[in-house]
């Protein structure tokens, strides 16, 4: 038998019985507290609401499996952290299954069944990957700690925009030391081990196969080369091993004790987060069963066990913080800070042997841990937070959810209170008599079909805005000549139309929400149609994703996939290509919500357009800021509006020409934003359907009086 | 301790509303119905008495009207009221608001409250009469245009601030049990949810005849009103002159009005 | 039943204006032969005699009442013996807040035709016919008094024309029977200045109402109101609000804007307690989205539009 063949580490090697004892004592020790830990966690969780979820748990597991993997939810949006994260989690990974593998030849295999594998080859090309795998996570250690403590990064910066200084959570230092507890945990667990593995080189220096095999751990040859070099002997390297040995142990089974009690427990919780998630969380929100008595989140025993999970999934990336338009202007909303408060509030709730009572459940206010009305009212619902965590944590339900409170108990803006009793009793936001829904079309050369006294190809659900708003009503008017030039057998529904009602469950008037959607659902199964388009992003998201919750299933599409297939049809062809410098800004509800991207960019194209795209694009689009009913609640005096941000950064394209909208409320929101933030003059908001109209005009005799 | 609140379910115009045949009123196709304004404010007035005091204090609103009117009684549930109240009956039809009165008086003799309350008047027909003559057939104090009332549960008098023209007001002090006809803006009517006006159909509304509160038909309708409606027209408008053109016209067009007023004026 | 009986109105020692419009509107009811007779309620009701004496009135009433101010009981007692006494055809009181505290008690007590709000009343055929608003004031609703004796008719003001030259009618006064009243007035409060402003005296007016949208809105209407040299006033919807004080708002119960010529109106759609305090200036701009708000029925011009688009034109002009 070679030397080689035999060459392994013996563990403990020169340990007294007693000693090792000890150890093993205090490992158990450290996994019951594990253990323990991991048993209230979950008792938290149990705490919450029951949920079923959807689909099957091995496809979920599976999903969750190539995410952390690949890692391509942290990658997004930042690289550097993507690529850092990476090299702890694969060196970490390693080194633990390193230890695993020795402890199930040590622990099981040896004394239960004669098996070893941990020697010769093996051993040696083990003993090289676990250098590396070390190599690996100091240097994403430490590139993290350059990140944290040098790059000033705004999304790290913990200061929040929903306290004031002087409230007692405003700041929270204790975030930043557990931040840098767990770095440098990390950091001296890997430097320890490598000095330890240095040190034990060094004590059996003499032993051939130990000191002639050193070179397959190269950081540890190299360290003991040095401390040899500093005049280290085999007596002193021993002493150095044995206490460093136990050092190193010891902090290793701190770090496993307190997984469950730290940031550490991420391991966990986000994994398990990303494998329970709902890919249509902001989407399709969910139904209050009628059973439940009080519609919405007022404690946090009201949020199920996803919900809970998802607080103690977050690792303060601070990815939902950046992205939300409400806290770019200076709204006192932050989705980081709406989800970290309440982690705080179940930790101090429900973590002890018995849930305190209700009175002290309640999450809605101003005291550490809650949330103030001002922070749920600020919200969009973009979905710019739920879209980019990397840990799948839904904020936009969760707000949802605690506004349905408010709703109930009458807590919001007086306008708004008088929209949703306009919305109520006219079936639409602007007041007016449902007949004159479909006035906007009798100034066009020819009749609209009315779809509820006869049959037509295409129904045109053209929502509140088209309908009732002047400006739009244009546009209205634009793509019914689109249509109707193109042959397209459409027709509306006239005043059986009501308010689709996305934005109003999204207010959180759920009761509402159900009488339009129940509505529209009546209205439209009478009306014989093969597929619904509409002109407009929020009545899209609702009909798609939420009507068939009640009952409405139905082939839906926006006009931009509908024009696009008339132009591939060639039943509307460019007669005159525009050369105009466009950028197109992608409405929330079509292109994060629904991935609708890529049409308005192919009809731009087909018109000839140059599209220079704006930084924050597709799905990293910058909410107009209209969404969440917040076009119904005033922004208070002297603030900056989300769509005035968003045009500065459509003014930083040098010659820019045509700022591209397909959506009424960001046609609405942005001509005025483009008025207020002095670009008037410079470029234009046109609606992609009015491009279209240029680009294709209209013969004499059809066009529609201006 | 209770106090009834009497509300009106009030009809506005639709678009191309058209006159009834007989000439007499509009084609009820054309009318939209929804509480009244006021009486939101009177409502309102009531539950935060109710529940600004320990002493238990029910809250009963009562209506005047067919089925139709079970929507905004509901609306009213939500909105704190204990308990519905509806009369009805087809010879009440064509009844003023000194008939409706009538009725009103009678159900407040059989629920015999502590206090009444009725909006100042209707946003419809805006007669301003009905809380007032409820209370000449109770027999009872009352008072017009309250703006602003303090009174606890059961109390002999109450003293409250009427509001009269030009924005000054009148304080006095009135006995009670007593009828107040509220005024907008005296507090702010909370937000009934969809939701809780669906949980509020559970709570029952009780539909009265005549003969339940002791009047016959001679009581109410024509014979029991003090004016009877001749005829409804639409008038003609006296029209403003129009001034075309884009906005920047518009304002040119403005600016020069007032330019004009001010040479004058110099 | 005969002549016509018009119970002025008095408050804090002067007699309100609508009395006089009262003694006009009278006029057109008086029969041939008939007279009309004025009746004013208060501590010292002689003192209004010399105000009250004005053509087409044939006799002033005093009726004596311990009240100095207006009060339900005392006015339901005195003007039910009044109307005893004297038998009139027609009774004339203001639509007014005092009116509302009483008239449809003592109508309903006596049995007496009644309609309120009235802005125009004529007999055909001998019969009364009053004609007053519905649905809001877009329709126009004639109503009659079938087997009636005497009729209350509470009349609209800055409808009907006071007389305006001098004249000595007979003075005679009244014993109202005692009554207990059972409430009592106590003081009057003007609210808080806010601003000091005074819409009575304003010459030029800028309003704006419920179409303005939000609260943030406001400074951008001041400001148009300094730059054309207006005051700016507004609806009651604005003042209840809080947006501005109640010292600006204009309609009936706000100020009268008595002294202005020229009147914008932007975002108001005109309900009827507004159109009270305006409705009677010589130059009326309405801007609003709405072709069919009330206020272009009042205004001389109208300007169907948004009103931040000719807000921003209008600013830019001066």
């Amino acid at each position: 038998m070679s030397r080689t063949d035999a060459v392994t580490r013996i563990l403990f090697e020169a340990f007294g019985a007693a000693e090792v004892r000890l150890f093993y004592l205090l490992g158990y020790a450290a996994i019951a507290v594990f253990c323990y830990g991991v048993y209230v966690q979950i008792r938290k969780y149990r705490r919450g609401a029951a949920l079923k979820l959807e689909g099957s748990l091995w496809a979920r597991f599976g999903d969750m499996l190539s995410s952390v993997l690949s890692h391509r939810t942290i990658d997004r949006r930042d690289r550097g952290a993507g690529g850092a994260h990476r090299l702890i989690f694969y060196g970490f990974m390693l080194l633990f299954a390193g230890t695993a593998t020795i402890t199930l030849e040590y622990d099981i295999l040896e004394p239960l069944f004669g098996i070893r594998f941990w020697h010769g080859g093996f051993y040696l090309v083990f003993s090289l990957v676990l250098d590396v795998a070390g190599v690996a996570l100091i240097a994403g250690l430490v590139y993290m700690m350059y990140r944290r403590g040098w790059m000033r990064l705004p999304k790290l910066d913990y200061a929040r925009p929903d306290r004031v200084p002087g409230d007692p959570d405003f700041d929270r230092p204790q975030y930043r030391r557990e931040d840098w507890a767990f770095l440098w945990l990390l950091l001296i667990i890997a430097g320890t081990g490598y000095v330890l593995e240095a040190a034990r080189l060094v004590w059996l220096q003499g032993r051939a196969d130990v000191w002639d095999t050193r070179w397959w751990s190269p950081v540890g040859a190299l360290l003991a080369e040095g401390m040899r070099a500093s005049g280290l002997g085999a007596q002193g390297g021993g002493l150095l091993r044995h206490g460093l040995w136990w050092f190193h142990g010891l902090i290793a089974l701190i770090l496993i004790a307190l997984i469950p009690y730290t940031k550490v427990k991420h391991i966990f919780t986000s994994a398990a987060s990303l494998m329970v998630r709902d890919r249509l969380a902001a989407q399709r929100l969910p139904r209050v069963p009628d059973s439940q008595a009080e519609a919405g989140a007022a404690k946090i025993t009201d949020f199920n066990w996803k919900q809970l999970l998802n607080l103690d999934a977050c690792t303060k990336c601070g990815r939902c913080h950046e992205a939300c338009p409400a806290r770019a202007v200076g709204a006192p909303l932050s989705p980081r800070d709406v989800i970290l408060s309440l982690r705080e509030f179940a930790q101090a709730t429900l973590e002890s042997g018995v849930v305190p009572a209700a009175a002290e459940l309640d999450i809605h206010g101003k005291a550490p841990g809650q949330v103030a009305m001002e922070t749920l009212w600020s919200c969009r619902t973009c979905m710019a937070c739920v879209e980019i965590c990397p840990v799948a944590v839904e904020h936009v339900p969760i707000i949802v959810q605690m506004r349905r409170k408010l709703v109930e108990d009458g807590a919001m803006d007086p306008l708004l209170t008088k929209t949703l009793q306009t919305i109520h009793k006219t079936g639409n936001s602007f007041g007016e008599s449902k007949r004159k829904r479909g006035a906007w079309s009798k100034a066009l050369p020819f009749p609209v079909k009315d779809a509820r006294k006869e049959p037509v190809d295409v129904l045109w659900f053209v929502g509140d805005y088209a309908s009732f708003d002047p400006r739009n009503q244009k546009v209205s008017q634009v793509f019914a000549s689109l249509l109707h030039e193109a042959g397209v057998d459409f027709g509306i529904l006239y005043d059986g139309e009501s308010n689709a009602g996305n934005d109003v469950r999204r207010v959180g008037e759920e009761g509402l929400y159900e009488v339009l959607a129940t509505a529209n659902v009546t209205a439209l199964s009478s009306v014989s149609f093969k597929s619904v388009v509409t002109t407009d992003p929020h009545s899209f998201n609702t009909i798609r994703n939420e009507y068939p919750d009640f009952g409405g299933k139905y082939e839906i599409q926006h006009y931009t996939t509908l024009l696009r297939q008339l132009f591939a049809e060639r039943r509307l062809q460019v007669t005159h290509p525009l050369k105009y410098r466009v950028t197109f800004h992608d409405p929330c509800h079509l292109g994060r919500f629904n991935k609708g991207y890529d049409a308005p960019r192919e009809l731009l194209a087909l018109l000839g357009c140059e599209l220079v795209e704006m930084g924050r694009c597709r799905a990293n689009s910058f909410c107009c800021g209209a969404g969440g009913g917040r076009i119904w609640i005033p922004d208070p005096v002297g603030s900056e509006k989300p769509a005035q941000n968003r045009m500065k950064e459509a003014a930083a394209i040098p010659g820019l020409e045509v700022y591209v909208v397909s959506c009424p409320k960001d046609l609405t929101m942005f001509e005025d934003a483009l008025k207020t933030t002095g670009n008037e003059g410079k470029f234009v908001v046109k609606e992609l359907i009015e491009l279209i109209r240029e680009a294709i005009p209209a013969r004499r005799a059809e066009a529609v009086p201006a | 301790m209770k106090i009834l609140v009497a509300v009106k379910q009030v009809a506005a115009l639709d678009e191309d509303f058209a006159i009834r045949d007989d000439g007499r009123d509009v084609d009820p196709d054309f009318l939209i119905r929804d509480l009244n304004e006021w009486d939101d404010f009177s409502l309102e007035e009531a539950v935060k008495i109710k529940e600004g005091h320990p002493e238990p204090v029910e809250v009963v609103v009562v209506s005047v009207g067919s089925d139709e009117v079970d929507e905004s009684l509901r609306k009213c549930l939500a909105k704190g009221a204990d308990r519905a109240i509806r009369v009805w009956d087809a010879a009440i039809e064509g009844s003023d608001s000194i008939a409706i009165a009538r009725i009103l008086a009678a159900v407040a003799k059989r629920e015999a409250p502590q206090m009444l309350f009725a909006g100042v008047q209707s946003s419809d027909q805006s007669f301003a009469s009905t809380g007032i003559a409820t209370a000449a057939f109770l027999s009872w104090p009352h008072a017009a245009v309250v703006t602003s009332l303090t009174y606890s549960p059961g109390a002999e008098s109450a003293v409250f601030r009427r509001e009269l023209e030009g924005g000054i007001l009148h304080e006095v002090e009135i006995q009670c049990p007593a009828v107040l006809t509220i005024q907008l803006g005296i507090n702010t009517p909370r937000y009934a949810s969809l939701r809780s006006i669906k949980q509020a159909a559970a709570k029952p509304i009780e539909v009265l005849s005549l003969a339940d509160v002791s009047l016959g038909a001679a009581d109410v309708g024509e014979a029991g009103s003090l004016s009877r409606v001749r005829r409804m027209y639409v008038p003609d408008k006296g029209r403003a002159q129009l001034i075309q053109g884009d906005a920047a016209q518009q304002a040119a067009r403005l600016a020069e009005i007032i330019r004009e007023f001010k040479g004058a004026a110099a | 039943m005969s002549g016509v009986l018009v119970i002025a109105e008095q408050r804090r020692g002067e007699l309100r204006p609508v009395s006089l419009e009262l003694v006009g509107a009278a006029q057109g009811l008086r029969r041939a032969g008939e007279e009309v007779t004025v009746a004013v309620l208060g501590k010292t009701p002689e003192g209004f005699v010399k105000a009250l004496s004005v053509a087409g009135v044939d006799e002033i009433v005093t009726v004596k009442v311990p009240a100095p101010e207006f009060d339900p009981d005392t006015f339901e007692s005195a003007v039910g013996a009044l109307i005893a006494e004297r038998t009139p055809d027609v009774v004339l009181v203001a639509h007014s807040v005092d009116s509302f505290g009483y008239a449809a008690a003592l109508t309903a007590r006596l049995g007496l035709g009644f309609a309120t709000d009235v802005f125009k009343v004529e007999r055909v055929e001998g019969e009364l016919v009053a004609t007053r608003g519905g649905y809001g004031q877009k329709v126009n609703v004639e109503v009659d008094f079938p087997r009636r004796g005497t009729v209350l008719l509470a009349i609209r003001g800055n409808v009907f024309k006071a007389p305006e030259q001098a004249a000595s009618p007979r003075v005679t006064p009244f014993d109202a029977p005692q009554v207990a009243s059972r409430s009592a007035g106590r003081e009057f409060i003007e609210l808080s200045a806010g601003d000091d402003v005074d819409m009575t005296t304003a010459e030029f007016i800028l309003t704006i109402g419920r179409g303005i949208g939000e609260e943030a809105k406001v400074p951008q209407f001041r400001e148009l109101a300094d730059a054309i040299g207006a005051t700016l006033g507004c609806s009651r919807p604005i003042a209840d609000a809080g947006w501005l004080p109640k010292s600006r708002q204009v309609g009936q119960s706000g100020k009268t804007a008595s002294a202005c010529k020229l009147y914008i109106a932007m975002g108001v759609s005109g309900a009827i307690q507004h159109l009270a305090g305006m409705k009677h200036v010589s130059t009326i701009v309405a801007v609003n989205t709405d072709a069919e708000a009330s206020i272009f029925g009042v205004a001389k011009y109208g300007i169907v539009g948004d009103v931040f688009e000719i807000a921003d034109e209008l600013r830019r002009l001066f």
